[in-house]
């Protein structure tokens, strides 16, 4: 089974293109989402559900922030489109730039490179290397490829594009990821959009080859594959949709008119908002034509998600200020979503610590009746479900990528840590140092990053523990018996978010056990 | 323009989908909020069912050890149709999230309460429905719960109760309404939660009926005869669905002499209530009176009855008067002199805002003098030793 869908990878794959019925089922379905989400507004403000005053407004505002990033996700798709893609023009010269750093293992430049000479359409190759390895320079010309070599260069990856720029002059510029694979018809997919002189950058699609590998991989994929198919699609819609580090062809002209590739920790995002922001169109093209890898082990993830949480506030706090006066409405909107996307680990704190406070201090934020909120809720999540279900149907490989994604959630949940502190480090302005991703899984001990949820564990025990002991010898029987309903209301609502942390302990230790492979070898 | 025209009807083809799928999952919701709420209610039932049977019956010390005495009328109603001794209750303002204060009082007093009272309304919400978790409670701790059962018929949904009018015209003869079945919905609900609850449960409903300055089911609003027929009505009910573990309280106001008008007719009552509080001089309408004063005069009227009777609200404010020597005239040789009456419920409100438009506090509890008063007057009380915290 692995095996045949494994092979099937290394097959071009692109999204349906949205029929006029299928827009209209979903704006029927978006409509009757909003519906729901009014009528559990209208019940959620009464005076009767005020428990501690201040609770209930922290609950309020985050709970229905959390609403209000729904409804955005849902108007994002009624803007689904697919672009009607065109021939590529004769003659124009493309530059495919590709960056390696010391540590990073030189067989998979091997693949990466051979596979770039084969791509049909006539280009140039780059290597852009500061590992002062002469194996890599060796490999680079052993495949027809460029090698420039960049060190010293502040900036990591973006820095090293830009230096590179300034030593070619093709028009259009591919800056592809070295664990990425691309197929022969890439730039064939992509250059006719460049027709259109407005059009600044073609993004498209970036997909996997070892999700295979692992429980983290696995999750890490299903992150990305709404992402990358109806999202990104949506966002498209509205000309909004962002440049992902890799996979994204640039008009050299976009890059010039902005002072070349952005730098930072979302070095992508930034380039992306400023490429916008000058005035460039941009286009999403739902198309499967490399494939790379991603984070096998926890801890690699975690680094990812750190580097990522950062950078993405930075966007938010640095360029949309700056730039929100030059945005459309769509990208303003699109831009302030992505980038308060991390708060959600503030957000989950809060939501842990509601049964808690109750449990050790008596303190409620809303008196609600429990079977009243998930009579009133089920609506929400049954059209929320059946959305995001429904939207699937243009992912890049639907076969594949389908389905509920719980292992995404799980490693989602595991990740609020990351968030919040990806969040705090903005707040202080304090850096965290540039971490590539890993490549290779990194065998060691347990993840730093577990540590948290190690705790959230713990504390969840002890609390479980206590209060049966509290009520099985402290409690009066009065108290007893009238504080029944709540307090295992209460321990039900813990449990949730239990169960997900122990799913994440299971990724951690698996992530120990796995064994060291370069998954490219197998191709 | 065409092209105009097709995209409005999509839009609106599109609202009226979802408006529809939105209708029809509520209806399904309505539908199913039976079987979800079963569910959700048969949980937290076996919950407490676990928690009564491994940590209350493993306690050597527990409220219903020191009630040992009263389970006999716990499992028996007809004990309870004519009891050879006078039951003592409370009812506290501050029970909402527990029992406590009423502990609290308890413990002050050196008791515990046979009989713990609670209010309820009718409407539509959700703490309007039948009191479960609260009446579990109750008996959990070896108590029976008093209800007061208030027919407040304004909280009514239109959409949960067919052909009913609006509510600023229910009121006027809502007792009539009630005897021709407007809201029978309701009452059989209830009924039937009250008869699955399977327990004992005193129901005063509608109570100071008789009374044309408090409630809307008072005489402002309806004829006697309506009120007889509304009371037949609501028992015949809980009678058709079997629910024969209620026992009704009858319970007019006394200073309002015509309450023999009201009275529905022994086959319909159980108990008789009485309130008896004394407001002291807080409104204009109200002067200080001793609890002879408000029940003496009426007590042969109402024993007349042959029912054994309810003081379903006893207590005074302190402004006014000495408030403990009105608890001494009131308790001193209470079953000689009030052989008729079978129990005494404590009014332990601490902010009563329902007569006077500043909030009263009934409370008693801080008071030393008023306690020992109480523990010396009823200790003195022939049985009380049964009574008394098991020693």
């Amino acid at each position: 089974m692995i095996k045949d869908s494994t092979k099937d990878l290394w097959t071009f794959r692109e999204s349906k293109e949205p029929s006029r019925v299928e827009l209209y089922f979903l704006g029927a379905l978006v409509v009757a989402g909003v519906i729901s989400i009014i009528r559990l507004a209208n019940w959620w403000f009464r005076e009767e559900h005020v428990g501690n005053l201040i609770l209930y407004i922290i609950l309020s505002v985050i709970f229905w922030y959390g609403m209000l990033r729904i409804i955005l996700i849902w108007i994002n798709y009624l803007g689904i489109r697919k672009p009607q893609k065109t021939a590529p023009p004769k003659d124009v010269r493309v530059a495919i730039f590709t960056t390696s750093s010391p540590g990073e293992p030189l067989s998979m430049f091997e693949k990466t490179l051979e596979a770039c000479a084969n791509i049909s359409y006539p280009h140039k190759t780059y290597l852009l290397d500061d590992t002062q390895d002469s194996g890599f320079r060796e490999v680079a010309e052993k495949y027809g490829a460029i090698w420039l070599n960049l060190v010293g260069l502040p900036g990591a990856k973006a820095g090293k594009i830009n230096k590179a720029m300034t030593m070619t002059d093709e028009e259009f510029i591919l800056v592809l990821d070295p664990d990425h694979i691309p197929f022969p018809n890439f730039l064939d997919e992509v250059l006719g959009f460049f027709d259109d002189k407005q059009v600044g950058y073609v993004q498209v699609s970036q997909a996997y080859y070892n999700q295979y590998r692992s429980f983290t991989a696995r999750a890490a994929a299903e992150q990305t594959y709404t992402f990358y198919g109806p999202t990104q699609m949506s966002l498209h819609g509205y000309n909004s949709s962002v440049a992902i580090g890799a996979n994204c062809t640039f008009r050299r002209k976009a890059l010039e008119s902005i002072g070349g590739h952005g730098i930072g920790l979302a070095e992508d995002l930034v380039t992306a908002i400023r490429i916008h922001a000058a005035g460039w169109r941009s286009v999403y093209h739902p198309v499967i034509v490399s494939r790379g890898l991603v984070p096998e082990d926890f801890d690699s993830f975690c680094k990812q998600q750190l580097k990522w949480a950062r950078g993405v506030h930075e966007v938010l706090f640095a360029e949309v200020p700056r730039l929100f006066k030059k945005l459309s409405f769509w990208q303003k909107v699109s831009y302030i979503t992505i980038g308060t996307y991390y708060l959600e680990g503030l957000t989950t704190l809060f939501y842990l610590i509601i049964p808690f406070l109750y449990l050790w201090f008596g303190v409620v934020p809303a008196k609600m009746y429990f079977i009243e909120f998930i009579l009133q809720g089920m609506p929400v999540l049954i059209f929320s479900v059946w959305i995001y279900l429904f939207v699937q149907r243009w992912m890049c490989h639907p076969a594949i990528e389908r389905g509920l994604h719980f292992r995404g959630m799980i490693q989602k949940f595991a990740c609020w840590p990351i968030f919040l502190k990806g969040t705090l480090l903005s707040l202080v302005n304090k850096e965290i140092p540039y971490i590539p991703t890993a490549k290779q899984a990194v065998i060691s001990k347990m993840s730093p990053f577990a540590k948290p949820v190690l705790m959230h564990i713990v504390i969840f025990i002890i609390t479980l523990t206590y209060t049966i002991y509290e009520r099985r010898y402290l409690l009066s029987d009065v108290e007893l018996v009238s504080t029944s309903e709540r307090a295992y209301g209460m321990i039900a609502f813990a449990t949730i978010p239990f169960l997900l942390a122990l799913g994440a302990i299971y990724a951690v230790i698996e992530s120990i056990k796995l064994k060291s492979e370069n998954p490219w070898e197998k191709i | 323009m065409k092209k105009y025209i097709y995209r409005i009807v999509i839009i609106v083809a599109a609202l009226v989908l979802g408006v529809l799928m939105v209708a029809g999952l509520t209806f399904i919701g309505k539908e199913s909020s039976g079987p979800a709420e079963d569910l959700f209610s048969k949980i937290s039932s076996g919950i407490s069912l676990i928690e009564n049977k491994f940590i209350l019956g493993k306690r050597e010390k527990s409220r219903l050890i020191e009630l040992k005495w009263f389970d006999k009328y716990r499992s028996d109603k007809s004990k309870l149709l004519l009891p050879d001794k006078i039951l003592l209750g409370a009812y506290d303002d501050k029970t909402s999230e527990t029992f406590q204060p009423i502990a609290e009082l308890e413990d002050s007093l050196k008791t515990v309460f046979p009989l713990i009272h609670i209010y309820t309304a009718w409407g539509s919400n959700r703490n309007q429905r039948f009191p479960a978790t609260e009446l579990n409670s109750i008996h959990s701790i070896g108590s029976i719960p008093i209800v007061t059962w208030e027919p407040w018929l304004t909280d009514f949904d239109k959409e949960a109760m067919p052909g009913l009018p609006n509510p600023e015209v229910r009121d006027k003869d809502g007792l009539k309404a009630i005897a021709r079945g407007v809201y029978d919905i309701y009452i059989d609900r209830w009924a039937t939660e009250a008869k699955l609850f399977n327990k004992l449960i005193f129901l005063r409903f509608a109570h100071e009926m008789n009374d044309p300055y408090r409630y809307p089911w008072g005489p402002q609003n309806n004829m006697p005869e309506d009120f007889i027929a509304a009371w037949k009505h609501v028992v015949d009910r809980f009678r058709a669905v079997g629910a024969d573990n209620v026992i009704w309280i009858w319970s007019p106001h006394p200073a309002y002499k015509m309450f023999d008008e009201y009275y529905p007719g022994e086959d319909y009552v159980d108990w008789i209530g009485v309130g008896t509080l004394n407001y002291g001089t807080v409104a204009p309408w109200s002067q200080w009176w001793t609890f002879d004063e408000i029940f003496a005069k009426h007590y042969e009227l109402l024993a007349k009855y042959n029912k054994p009777i309810i003081i379903s609200e006893f207590g005074s404010l302190a402004v006014g008067g000495d408030r403990a020597e009105w608890f001494n005239e009131a308790l001193n040789d209470f079953p000689k002199r009030y052989p008729g009456v079978k129990s005494l419920v404590f009014f332990h409100c601490s902010s009563d805002a329902t007569t006077t438009y500043q909030t009263l506090n009934w409370y008693f509890k801080d008071d030393p003098e008023i306690l020992k008063i109480v523990k010396r007057t009823t200790s003195a009380w022939p049985n009380y030793s049964d009574i008394k915290i098991a020693q």
